[in-house]
């Protein structure tokens, strides 16, 4: 039946001539005959944009009007030429054509003007997971979407283990991908996507993904490449990764390349250009982190802080060193974590303002792995805090995580805020509890003022100070009298402290 | 970017992606509903069942002692298989748009496994009905190159067909809506619920150059003279034959002819589909 397919069969395979993602994918390396794997040369890529609202279908007959088009003209002459091997970034602010290139390096969009070339085969990382059916099991979206990559079913079947452990989504690959999290799908995407083991590797804006441990697993991988010796083309925003990948960097604005050389000096030009052109501008600002992140697989949906059984009211101080109550509960929407391993609930007690992490735990720590609540009930995890910490702000951070794929499904920065108030003197952060003893042949100083009592904050009763007793003064007194020979001990008087003085 | 000249090798190399979109196609298509795959069975035995009443009951299409049932039957399933390869061919391009602007593939295999997966839905319709056929019209071997060879060239004449509204709906999106027009249009001058005879009447005898003119007509006259026979308004209606030679050339010619033009066509527009989708 699939006449259009047999017809080609006399063409054969097609050696010696220019080879696509879907060529055979016998070549052992790159070709040794041009030192180019990509030649783009005066290349131009012109976009229509309709310029006014289109022509009615009554128009269209009655006046013979066009659609009205204006040409946008999204490359205008460029040439670049990448050597076998090499890693390239193209960067420039939005609009500036460095997706277009990547796209017409990748033989996606047609040249215009000028010509594009590029020897050996070709992958390209622009969308993750894209063409995933979503009423597809992993394990036939695997096989699909290789193939759109190229990928023969006999090399999908070599890398399919492969591919599963570094999506980390072996216990969901026979599960439709609609039951997937955002971040497994993209996994699954990339882990397609860099399997296809190409000679030239086009990638855009996707290590910007995923949670840290996959995007920290990704810049691994796409290293990796660069040193077996391919040829990686990067098109990313984030500067960063641009510096941990490649050497040689190129600037685009409005369609032309200004710049293009080491990465360093290419950065520098392009933060001077994005300033506006003013020298010694900052980095682009970071975008700030969201307050909550994860796949949301499983939800915390109550969190509360309980002292002696009962909330603080909010801004109620907390009396350091109590014991407190934080319950964690947390339920999972549907069916797809039931058969994922151990799930691990984790705190995090910080105090902001030091920028300081207090206490973290996890439940995993422990041993302790909670297995998935079925879709509606809810579980909850109380952790008991000693809270021997210092008057301050603390927020605290909770996290749900897979303990086996460290698939994070809820990490919630800054969920809960709580004050503490120590009525010890004490400066800082933890609850050292220090005993002062002091050994001084002149005793304390000055003698006429009176500690505070104990529950006002004054000192409490030291373990050594039957022991070990100092000679101290008492108003009024001489010394000499205080320091009676006799042996016979006088009353200790109170320990002197200053009034308190508080942080500001 | 020689695309043309690796066309055909990089389709024969596409024969993978192909197989898995055709297998795509058929998985996806009944997921969820109950029946799942015998829906494919079951709607043309339902709407058989329809028309049959409809014209063999209240409008009574003279047929002698044929059956209406498998005479509506054979024709309706090469309609069913062609209309429904293009009119979901039509969209293929414009739906697909976030993959096709995203990757590069062969575009045609997105028509293509459309009309694949249409024709194993044929052919299972077809084999699913055969017992109809045994039992109203007799046991006829001899015509089964017949249905095979017809089978091949519906196949070749639909890609090249649904090739060219694929193409076309990306430049004139308003083709989608139209098609179901055209398609309504194009029904009923395919004798499918009436028997060519009929067109000897001298008024509908004005149509008959249209109809002669259409393609599935010579489509669907050769899968009635293979699966029914010979429809006739009085007697006996002659049993399933050979198609006749004037049948074999007009299909050949315009399965040929319909998906060259496709390829061509398809091809010269694929270049700027990222472009427009």
């Amino acid at each position: 039946m699939g006449a259009t397919a047999q017809d080609p069969r006399a063409a054969g395979e097609g050696t010696g001539r220019r080879l696509r993602a879907h060529d055979a994918p016998a070549v052992a390396g790159p070709a040794a005959t041009s030192p180019f794997s990509i030649v783009v040369a005066d290349l131009t890529e012109r976009f229509r944009v309709s310029s006014d609202r289109p022509p009615t279908l009554k128009e269209r007959l009655s006046q013979f009007r066009r659609a009205e088009y204006t040409t946008f003209e999204a490359l205008k002459g460029v040439s670049l030429q990448v050597r076998h091997g090499e890693s390239v970034a193209l960067i420039g602010h939005n609009g500036s054509g460095k997706s277009t290139l990547l796209k017409c390096i990748a033989g996606i969009l047609p040249a215009d003007e000028g010509s594009v070339s590029v020897d050996g085969r070709i992958a390209t990382l622009l969308e993750l997971g894209a063409g995933f059916q979503p009423d597809l099991s992993g394990r036939e979206n695997v096989y699909l979407n290789g193939s759109i990559l190229g990928l023969r079913r006999r090399e999908i079947d070599a890398a399919f283990d492969s591919i599963v452990d570094f999506a980390g989504v072996r216990d969901f690959i026979d599960n439709p991908v609609r039951n997937y999290s955002s971040g497994m799908y993209v996994r699954l995407g990339f882990a397609i996507a860099v399997h296809v083991q190409p000679d030239v590797l086009l990638v855009d804006e996707v290590l910007s993904v995923g949670d840290a441990n996959f995007q920290e697993q990704s810049l691994a991988r796409m290293r990796s490449f660069g040193q077996a010796g391919k040829t990686v083309v990067l098109v990313s925003h984030d500067l960063n990764a641009v510096r941990a990948l490649c050497e040689r960097t190129v600037v685009l604005d409005h369609g032309a390349i200004v710049a293009d050389g080491p990465t360093d000096e290419s950065i520098a030009y392009y933060t001077y250009l994005v300033s506006g052109g003013q020298p010694d501008a900052s980095e682009p600002v970071e975008e700030p982190t969201p307050t909550r992140t994860g796949d949301r697989g499983a939800t915390v949906v109550d969190a509360r802080l309980l002292v002696d059984g009962r909330r603080p009211a909010t801004g109620e101080p907390i009396a350091s060193g109590a014991s407190a109550q934080l319950a964690v509960s947390f339920s999972t929407a549907d069916e797809r974590l039931l058969p994922a391993g151990g799930l691990t609930v984790g705190i995090v007690v910080r105090r902001p303002d030091m920028q300081l992490a207090v206490y973290e735990t996890r439940t995993s720590w422990r041993g302790i792995y909670l297995a998935p609540p079925r879709p509606g009930a809810v579980a909850t995890v109380t952790f008991t805090l000693d809270l021997a910490i210092l008057s301050g702000e603390y927020l605290v951070d909770l996290l749900v995580a897979n303990a086996s794929t460290n698939a994070i499904h809820d990490r919630w920065l800054g969920a809960l805020e709580f004050r503490v108030d120590s009525p010890v003197h004490e400066f800082g952060v933890a609850r050292l509890d220090a005993s002062i003893g002091i050994t001084n042949p002149d005793g304390w100083w000055p003698p006429e003022l009176h500690a505070p009592p104990e529950e006002r904050g004054g000192p409490r009763e030291h373990p050594l100070r039957e022991e070990r007793p100092s000679p101290g003064y008492e108003p009024g007194v001489p010394r000499a009298e205080l320091l009676d020979p006799s042996g016979s001990e006088p009353g200790l008087p109170p320990m002197q402290l200053r009034d308190p003085v508080r942080p500001a | 970017m020689a695309v043309g000249t690796a066309s055909l090798g990089d389709l024969w190399n596409s024969r993978e992606l192909l197989r898995n979109l055709v297998a795509k196609e058929l998985k996806v298509r009944y997921k969820g509903s109950a029946l799942g795959f015998l829906w494919s069975l079951v709607t043309p035995l339902l709407i058989t069942a329809v028309f049959t009443v409809v014209f063999a009951t209240f409008i009574r299409v003279p047929l002698g002692d044929g059956n209406f049932a498998t005479f509506f039957l054979s024709g309706y399933l090469v309609w069913q298989f062609f209309s429904n390869s293009v009119n979901s061919s039509v969209g293929a391009i414009v739906g697909n748009g976030a993959l096709i602007r995203k990757v590069w593939f062969r575009r045609e295999v997105l028509p293509v496994s459309l009309v694949l997966s249409q024709a194993v839905h044929f052919a299972l319709a077809l084999l699913a009905t055969s017992p109809l056929f045994l039992w109203f019209r007799g046991f006829h071997p001899e015509t089964i190159p017949a249905l095979l060879g017809g089978f091949v060239l519906l196949v070749m004449f639909t890609t090249g067909m649904s090739m060219i509204f694929a193409a076309a709906n990306v430049g004139f999106r308003d083709l989608q809506e139209l098609t179901q027009v055209i398609f309504l249009a194009w029904f009923y001058l395919t004798p499918v619920i009436y028997p060519p005879f009929l067109l000897d009447d001298p008024v509908a005898q004005r149509y008959l150059p249209v109809v002669l003119a259409n393609p599935m007509t010579w489509f669907v006259e050769l899968f009635h003279a293979a699966l029914y026979g010979t429809p006739v308004p009085s007697g006996v209606n002659p049993p399933p034959l050979w198609p006749d030679a004037q049948t074999w050339l007009v299909c050949a010619g315009w399965a040929v002819a319909t998906l060259g033009i496709g390829y061509v066509l398809f091809n010269r527009l694929a270049v700027s589909f990222a472009k427009e989708v």
